[in-house]
C-alpha cells in the first residue's frame, strides 16, 4: 500500500477506522539520510542569508553579546539538508536545553499514558506519595497546563537571586530533594485556574512521568525505554537531584540532531516507525492554547502555550501571533539562551537551534521564515 | 482601645503583606555561585565534553568569586570562595550526567 492511498483511505473511511493509526513516513534509524550538499549547491543566497542572521558573531566570550548560535539542523521530509556547528561544538556533543526540558517531560507523560501507565485526570499523588493535601489536589493535567496554583517566581541570573525559585532548587537550598522544596512553596491560586510558567511544574511533570514509567521499565531506564531509546536519541542525558527526582525542567542534555528526532515525533504527530509513541490527540493537544492560558496569562507573556510548547498562536494577550512571519501552525520547545525545536507541520520541517544567547538572543519570528527559505 | 485596635490592624497588615511579598530563600549569592560553578562545570566539562577554558567562560556568573578544583580523571568539580563557602559535583553516568551534592 503507499503512503497516498493509505492517506486516501483514511480520509475516506466512513468510521475514521485508520486517523488513529500511524501514517508511513520516513523513518529515522540510527544512520540518517543527508542532503546537506544537495542544499548548498542549489540554496546559496538562503543559507547565506539565514548565516548571516544565525552565525554571526558580534563580540567576544567574555562579552557575551548577540546572537551566539552552537548548532542548527534542519529537518525536512525526514532528511537532514542543512547542519552547521559553531563555538567548538559538533554533532557529538550534547548541548544544555534549559527549558526544551520542559516539552521532553511533557513528551514522557504522553509516553506513560500511551502505554496506560498513567492518566491526565489523576491526582499527582497517585504517583508521588505522602504529599500534603493541597499538593494532592493538583492533577498531571494542571501540571502540563502549567496551573498548579503552586507560587513560584520564576526569575534567572539578571534578578535578586534571593526571590529565584529556580535558582534555589538548582543550585541553593532546594537542590538536594527538590520535590520537597517544591512542594513547601504555598499556593496562589487553587489548581486548574490560573496559568504561571513555571519549572517546578516541569520539574515534578518528570517526577510522576518517571515514577509511571518506571514501573514498567525500572527507575534507571525510564525515559531511555519509553523515548529515547525508541527514537534513536543515543546522546541524551537527564540529570537528577540526589533522590533521583529528574531536572525535567531544566537539565536535558542532546546533541542537535537528537532534539531534531524529538522534533520529528511530534511533526509525525507522535509516531515512530509505524508505531504509536504518544496518545492519539497529544501533539494536537500539546500544540493547542490551554484554557488556563487564555483565561489567565498576564500581559508579560505573549507566546500562547499548550501542553509545555510555545505557538504560533494570536490567542495570547496580544491577541496577535508571536512569530508573525512564520506558518500559523509553527510551534518550539524553548530553552534559556536561545535553544529551539520548531516544528513546522506545513512545511513539512523541523528546526534545531543551539546556542548561548546571554542578553538579547535570537528572534524566533526572524529565524523561522529564514530556515524555512533554506528548506522551501 | 483606639490603640488595641491599631496594633490589630497594623498586624493583619503585616500578615497580608506576608502572603503576597515574594518568597525568598536561605541562600546568599556566594553559596549560589559557588553551586552553580560546580554543578555548571561538571556538566560543560562531563556531559557537554567542552574544553576547560570554554566551560570557564561559560559558567561565569555574578558574583564571580568561585575558585575550581577539577579532577578529570574522577570527573568531580569543587568550587570554593571567600573562606567558608564550597560546593562539589561528580559525574555519574553517561544518563544522569552530573550530580551537585
Amino acid at each position: 500500500m503507499t503512503f497516498r492511498s493509505v492517506v486516501l483511505l483514511a480520509a475516506l473511511s466512513p468510521l475514521g477506522a485508520l486517523a488513529a493509526e500511524c501514517v508511513p513516513a520516513a523513518f529515522l534509524g540510527y544512520s540518517w539520510p543527508s542532503k546537506t550538499k544537495q542544499t548548498e549547491g542549489a540554496k546559496k543566497a538562503e543559507i547565506a542569508a539565514l548565516e548571516e542572521y544565525a552565525f554571526t558573531l558580534t563580540g567576544t566570550d567574555d562579552e557575551r553579546k548577540g546572537i551566539r548560535t552552537d548548532g542548527m539542523v534542519i529537518i525536512k521530509g525526514g532528511e537532514i539538508i542543512y547542519e552547521k556547528y559553531a563555538r567548538g561544538w559538533d554533532e557529538f556533543k550534547p548541548h544544555l536545553s534549559w527549558s526544551v526540558a520542559k516539552s521532553v517531560s511533557s513528551a514522557l507523560t504522553g509516553v506513560a499514558a500511551q502505554q496506560g501507565l498513567l492518566k491526565l485526570e489523576d491526582s499527582i499523588c497517585e504517583y508521588l506519595p505522602n504529599q500534603s493535601d493541597a499538593t494532592c489536589k493538583i492533577t498531571v493535567h494542571q501540571l502540563i497546563q502549567f496551573s498548579s496554583g503552586i507560587d513560584w517566581q520564576e526569575e534567572y541570573e539578571n534578578s535578586t537571586y534571593q526571590v529565584s525559585s529556580v535558582i534555589a532548587m538548582l543550585f541553593g537550598e532546594g537542590h538536594r530533594d527538590m520535590l520537597s522544596f517544591i512542594t513547601r512553596h504555598r499556593s496562589f491560586a487553587e489548581p486548574g485556574t490560573k496559568w504561571r510558567y513555571s519549572t517546578a511544574e516541569a520539574t515534578v511533570l518528570a517526577a510522576v512521568a518517571k515514577a509511571a514509567l518506571a514501573k514498567k521499565y525500572g527507575a534507571a531506564d525510564w525515559a531511555w525505554s519509553g523515548l529515547f531509546d525508541v527514537l534513536g536519541m543515543r546522546g541524551v542525558y537527564l540529570e537528577e537531584d540526589k533522590l533521583g527526582t529528574p531536572m525535567g525542567g531544566s537539565h536535558v542534555f542532546a546533541t542537535p540532531r537528537d532534539y531534531a528526532r524529538f522534533g520529528y515525533l511530534y511533526l509525525r504527530d507522535g509516531c515512530w516507525n509505524g508505531k504509536r509513541v504518544l496518545p492519539e490527540g497529544w501533539v494536537a493537544s500539546s500544540t493547542t492554547p490551554s484554557t488556563p492560558f487564555i483565561m489567565t496569562a498576564g500581559e508579560n507573556e505573549k507566546t500562547p502555550s499548550g501542553w509545555m510548547w510555545w505557538l504560533n498562536k494570536a490567542a495570547g494577550p496580544a491577541k496577535e501571533k508571536p512569530w508573525k512571519d512564520a506558518p500559523d501552525d509553527a510551534y518550539s520547545a524553548i530553552g534559556h539562551w536561545g535553544q529551539y525545536v520548531v516544528v513546522v507541520p506545513s512545511a513539512d520541517v523541523v528546526i534545531v537551534r543551539t546556542g548561548d544567547d546571554r542578553d538579547s538572543g535570537i528572534s524566533l519570528a526572524q529565524l523561522i521564515p529564514l530556515a524555512l527559505a533554506v528548506a522551501k | 482601645m483606639k490603640r488595641a485596635l491599631l496594633v490589630m490592624v497594623l498586624f493583619a497588615a503585616g500578615c497580608a503583606s506576608r502572603e503576597t511579598d515574594p518568597q525568598t530563600y536561605d541562600n546568599n549569592d556566594v553559596e549560589l555561585a559557588v553551586g552553580n560553578a560546580a554543578r555548571m562545570s561538571c556538566s560543560c566539562l562531563f556531559v557537554m565534553k567542552m574544553p576547560s577554558d570554554f566551560c570557564a567562560a561559560w559558567v561565569k556568573a555574578s558574583p564571580n568569586v568561585a575558585k575550581f578544583n577539577i579532577d578529570i580523571e574522577k570527573k568531580v568539580v569543587e568550587a570554593t570562595a571567600l573562606i567558608d563557602w564550597g560546593a562539589r559535583a561528580h559525574y555519574v553516568d553517561d544518563r544522569r550526567g552530573c550530580i551537585l551534592e
